[in-house]
């Protein structure tokens, strides 16, 4: 019943752009996991999670955006969503994660937001 | 190495032309009988016309014996003779050849070879059916790998039978085996498993605290098997213990919070969401005080004796387990006689609906709507229809579901109206 | 329960017609008839059913205690007759279920205008003491039995190919070979038991509706003497032999055995 997911990365001025498409469930989560410790993010970048081709998520999913973020801030990094889909952002409200994870509608709306921060 | 001769080198071209011409003298007679195949040719009604010798080998039998008075049955098992009746004739008068089917030859000494026949129907220019050519394979090694594949399955079913039971058991041991009992509350639960072979990771309690108050809750780990029942266990404990050392609901989620995000701080996150509440008996008249706590599990529903339902929202609360200073929100009601109070885990909104199909969810609308027909109601009768409502969705409900009801029943007099 | 839906149980045809029950034997269902219906329908009202355990019978219905004689099958039978309220019906009964004709008739003989007893067989095991040649030794039913016990990849793995589709015949269509005499391995043991040991020799001095004895030519699973054998038992029973060749002269003989049956249900019914 799951669709494949696939994750594309792209790196812009402001830091990397994951792009994610399928449904984002426990079969699926490991390979993003896995991605993640190869991202080239240097401090004060953003990295920006473009969730825009998302056909599902359950909390497994939202376990992999946590990752993501703990990833991000350990390289000294900041992460924002962009594209979320009505559903997922219902998820992310309840969990209370809306409070943690800055949103865009889209990923270079994301960019445009990004401010280098000093030092 | 031996030295090249002149010789050699000239036979070796000589040596190959030989091999050609006997390939070209091979007659096709000569093929059919000692083919790496059993050959057979019958009638329409089954009589043997033509048997090649490698088959007669295999058999035991001579030529003399069998063509013209055998019928290709009588060379079957039982078994198979009534599969060649049954299924294989009518298949073959149908389609007009049928290929692959496993039978077993019974040998002139007695002894059984298991076999693949194929067989089509030879027609005359006119369409009309004139015999049936049969091929016979030597099945020996696949019979003896499909014996050995059928042990090998017996046994997986088995272990897996195992491991389901392994995981009940240990499903068992994550929830308390009974209640206990509130003077003056109607509590019912319902855990539904979706999967028998990984334990979920939903829990849920309710127990007596200090002086006639209670505590309650039900929360949803993420993910499933081994590792999620860990956290489940952890989570259930250390609510038990948080919940005696300060009973206030946010202080009891805050207390989890620490303990999972210093048990599970890194690249695996592990948490849960849950809602913690404390009951206590309010007045005379019946009813309870609760406050409630959520740490983003999805609210409560609340179905009023008036008839009306709504959920309870918690906004800003946040999920157990990966945020240092997670957000605890809380809510506070009075359950009054005849209303009911209902604690649910998403695998019941996240389900598939048989009626919308693949990617539509049962979602929180539809609860809502599902309690606002509900409403008024009692614990008892609204897990009863969760349990049916479950049970529409048959495999549509792909993670596992805890609901928890509780409900101030109305005085005798009250209900007679 | 609802026994029409239990035994997958299909009405089509001339309806007012003289009523044709068509009951399909061991290892197959309904389907078996799909080249005599049409047929038949020109003339009769045709009922098509499966036996509990086959087809798209209701599985949950069948249990290995309930169904483990045909006098159980016979009454499922009488039962699916009492819910469609056809009045006398013509029964006709492929190779087992010719037997469960039989006892339905016994049992309740005014439900019956007749009874069609194709490629009957009342024991498939010979009987040394009366000389009676069922066709089958009790050392081979014993094989059959323990094949079906001992190995489930046996029958049900032999089958296995049928249920694959056939692209070169589209007009077998998908749905057919998908589910052409489909078994359950379990149930499909326990009928094998039924069927290979039950001996219903005896019951067949006690039908007394007309009753007409079609037998094959050549039949490896009922072999012509046992059509005879059943023909001289049965009073008054006429007996006809067709061309066809096999145990299913419904899929090997279509028009001749459509006929056969035509002929007798039109002075039946």
């Amino acid at each position: 019943m799951t669709e494949p997911l696939t994750l594309h990365t792209r790196t812009t001025p402001a830091g990397t752009v994951i792009e994610l498409t399928g449904d984002l469930d426990h079969h699926t989560t490991p390979q993003v996991r896995s991605a993640l410790p190869s991202l080239d993010l240097r401090p004060g970048q953003q990295l920006v999670i473009d969730l825009g081709g998302i056909t599902f998520c359950d909390s497994t999913g939202i376990s992999t955006l946590i990752a993501a973020r703990n990833h991000a801030l350990s390289a000294n990094a900041t992460i924002a969503l962009a594209a979320v889909p009505d559903r997922m952002s219902h998820i992310i409200r309840v969990v209370g994660l809306d409070q943690v994870f800055p949103t865009h509608l889209t990923a270079e709306d994301a960019e445009a937001a990004w401010h280098p921060t000093p030092g | 190495m031996m030295p090249r001769t002149g010789d050699e080198e000239q036979g070796g071209p000589t040596g190959e032309r030989a091999q050609f011409s006997a390939l070209l003298e091979d007659s096709a007679e000569d093929l059919y009988e000692h083919a790496p195949c059993g050959y057979l040719s019958t009638l329409l009604d089954g009589r043997i016309a033509k048997i090649n010798t490698t088959l007669l080998d295999w058999l035991g039998y001579r030529r003399d014996d069998l063509v013209g008075s055998w019928h290709f049955s009588d060379l079957l098992t039982v078994g198979g003779r009534l599969y060649h009746e049954t299924h294989f004739m009518p298949l073959l008068r149908m389609q007009g050849e049928i290929s692959g089917i496993a039978l077993e030859l019974k040998a002139a000494d007695g002894s059984r070879l298991p076999v693949l026949v194929t067989s089509t129907v030879k027609t005359g220019g006119d369409g009309q059916p004139l015999l049936i050519r049969t091929t016979l394979f030597d099945a020996r090694d696949r019979r003896a790998y499909e014996t050995e594949l059928l042990r090998a399955r017996q046994e997986a079913d088995r272990e897996r039978e195992r491991l389901q039971t392994l995981a009940t058991t240990l499903q068992r041991t994550l929830l308390p085996p009974t209640l206990v009992n509130v003077p003056g509350l109607d509590v019912s639960v319902h855990y539904h498993i979706a999967s028998v072979d990984e334990v979920g990771g939903d829990f849920y309690d309710l127990f007596p605290l200090t002086e006639g108050t209670w505590g309650m809750f039900l929360g949803d780990v993420c993910g499933k098997g081994a590792a999620a029942a860990a956290v489940t266990s952890l989570a259930r404990y250390t609510l038990r213990a948080a919940a005696v050392y300060d009973p206030d609901p946010a202080a009891v989620l805050a207390n989890l919070n620490t303990v999972l995000h210093h048990e599970y701080n890194g690249t695996e996150p592990r948490f849960c969401t849950v809602v913690f509440g404390l009951l206590t008996p309010d007045g005379d008249q019946g009813g309870f005080r609760v406050t409630l706590a959520s740490g983003g599990h999805p609210p409560a529903l609340l179905m009023r004796a008036d008839g009306t339902a709504d959920y309870l929202p918690t906004p800003g609360g946040q999920l157990i387990g990966v945020l240092p200073d997670a957000h605890i929100a809380t809510t506070s009601l009075r359950l009054d006689p005849g209303d009911t109070l209902l604690l649910h885990t998403d695998g019941l909104t996240e389900a598939h609906t048989a009626i919308t199909g693949d990617k539509d969810r049962y979602g929180d609308d539809a609860l809502l709507g599902f309690a606002r027909v509900l409403a008024p109601t009692t614990a008892t009768h609204t897990v009863t229809a969760i349990r049916d409502l479950l049970n529409t969705f048959g495999t549509g409900v792909d993670d596992d579901t805890a609901v928890l009801a509780i409900n101030v029943p109305r005085p005798p007099s009250e209900e007679q109206q | 329960m609802d026994v029409l839906v239990r035994n997958h149980v299909r009405v089509s045809g001339r309806s007012g017609g003289p009523v044709v029950v068509l009951a399909h034997g061991f290892g197959c269902d309904q389907n078996m008839w799909r080249l005599v219906v049409p047929m038949l329908e020109r003339e009769f009202t045709v009922v098509l059913f499966d036996h509990v355990g086959a087809g798209k019978s209701d599985l949950s219905a069948w249990s290995r205690g309930q169904y483990s004689t045909l006098e159980k099958y016979a009454d499922d039978v009488l039962a699916v007759c009492r819910e469609l309220v056809l009045g006398p019906v013509t029964f006709v009964g492929h190779s087992v279920s010719a037997m469960m004709g039989v006892l339905a008739s016994v049992q309740e003989p005014e439900a019956f205008a007749g009874l069609v007893l194709l490629a009957p067989s009342p024991c498939f095991i010979d009987d040394p003491l009366t000389g009676y040649r069922g066709g089958f030794s009790a050392a081979d039913v014993e094989e059959l039995l323990e094949s079906l016990d001992a190995n489930y990849l046996g029958w049900s793995g032999a089958m296995a190919p049928l249920i694959m589709g056939n692209p070169e015949r589209p007009e077998l269509g998908k749905e057919l070979t998908n589910s052409f005499c489909r078994t359950d391995p379990d149930i499909a043991r326990v009928f094998a038991r039924v069927t290979f040991l039950s001996d219903n020799r005896a019951d067949l001095a006690a039908v007394t509706v007309p009753t007409l004895v079609a037998q094959c030519s050549s039949d490896a699973i009922a072999p012509p003497e046992v059509g005879t054998f059943v023909h001289t038992q049965i009073p008054g029973s006429r007996l006809v032999t067709l061309n066809a060749i096999g145990h299913c002269p419904q899929l090997a003989a279509p028009e001749e055995t459509a006929a056969a049956i035509t002929a007798f249900a039109r002075d039946a019914g």
